[in-house]
């Protein structure tokens, strides 16, 4: 397949620093005063704070991917609105210096990446060519990052209350798979629909869904004694 | 023999864990939240028990009170699972994270 055409296929025209594949000439000064500074700062920040990134990392190491923040994270401007990718070619976060302005912003891009890099690593996803399979990635990240928090969703201006959680998953996810691949509308909400159910109770590696800091510190702790808890099951 | 595997068990998790899921679970957030994700009021009750039989266990050893614990957590962790995966999990991590970037 043609180089361009497969890099449209799969969404990559959203990251043309990836799509150059040729490494930047990135002087001293650039580091210290831009934007790509701010972005590691913050995520460092993010990797040691916030207890959603810190789970992760620690589900991730103990499947085999430890991430190391200079090997699996790359901040990089980006087309448009979006704030990050999992490019599984590279095994690389993305992360759009760009687009995320906000330490809180970062946390929860950080957190919706690495739910797809932690499905990367304990299941065989196909990202490029199985729809269900990204879809299911989608619903997750959307279900269990935060990103349909109420005041996200408040902050967006989409109101709702009873059960608004769910549809907000759906919409997200249907936006993340048209933002990355050419399919219509009705094609990816179908494709949503058939996995929703299955996807949206998969809540490893939390065990609920964290809808704030503090259902992630529980969650946290519960996944760090997990030895004591199947010892004595 | 068997009597060194009972006394070698203890509960899942420490008897304050459950009492602060339980308050979380009883928070007005939590409730909050639980009707924004499912449309209901969340169902807190078992945490309460939990904690019970765990304070039960560590007062005075009692096989009701472990068994009701272990019966407790082991349907937490079925309705876990309660779903068909979509994909196939993998038996071993993917060959190329740690492959060097060129």
């Amino acid at each position: 397949m043609d180089q361009n055409k497969q890099d449209e296929e799969y969404g990559y025209d959203l990251f043309p620093e990836r799509k150059a594949r040729k490494p930047k000439h990135i002087t001293i000064r650039d580091s210290l005063f831009t934007s790509r500074n701010k972005c590691q700062v913050m995520l460092t920040f993010a990797m040691e704070i916030s207890p959603y990134a810190k789970l992760l990392l620690n589900a991730m190491k103990n499947s085999g991917c430890k991430v190391y923040k200079d090997r699996h994270f790359s901040c990089e401007d980006c087309d448009g609105t979006v704030s990050g990718g999992f490019d599984a070619a590279t095994s690389q976060i993305v992360l759009c210096q760009n687009n995320i302005h906000q330490q809180a912003h970062m946390n929860r891009v950080v957190t919706h990446e690495l739910i797809h890099a932690f499905d990367h690593c304990r299941a065989h996803v196909d990202w490029f060519n199985n729809f269900r399979h990204l879809a299911c990635s989608e619903i997750r990240a959307a279900n269990l990052s935060g990103d349909c928090s109420f005041t996200n969703e408040v902050s967006r201006f989409n109101f709702g209350l009873k059960e608004h959680h769910q549809q907000c998953v759906r919409d997200r996810a249907v936006r993340s798979i048209l933002a990355v691949r050419k399919v219509s509308q009705e094609e990816a909400q179908k494709i949503v629909d058939e996995v929703f159910d299955s996807c949206f109770k998969d809540h490893a590696p939390f065990g609920r869904i964290p809808h704030g800091n503090k259902d992630a510190t529980f969650a946290y702790r519960e996944y760090v004694n997990r030895d004591r808890y199947y010892a004595n099951l | 023999m068997e009597q060194l595997a009972e006394r070698a068990w203890r509960p899942h998790r420490a008897c304050e864990d459950y009492l602060s899921e339980f308050r979380h679970c009883k928070g007005f957030r939590n409730n909050f939240h639980h009707y924004y994700t499912y449309g209901t009021a969340p169902s807190c009750q078992q945490w309460k028990e939990d904690y019970h039989n765990c304070r039960e266990w560590e007062s005075h050893k009692l096989t009701e009170a472990k068994d009701a614990l272990q019966k407790s957590e082991r349907r937490r962790l079925e309705e876990q699972k309660n779903f068909t995966p979509v994909w196939k999990l993998r038996q071993a991590p993917p060959g190329d994270w740690h492959r060097p970037l060129d």
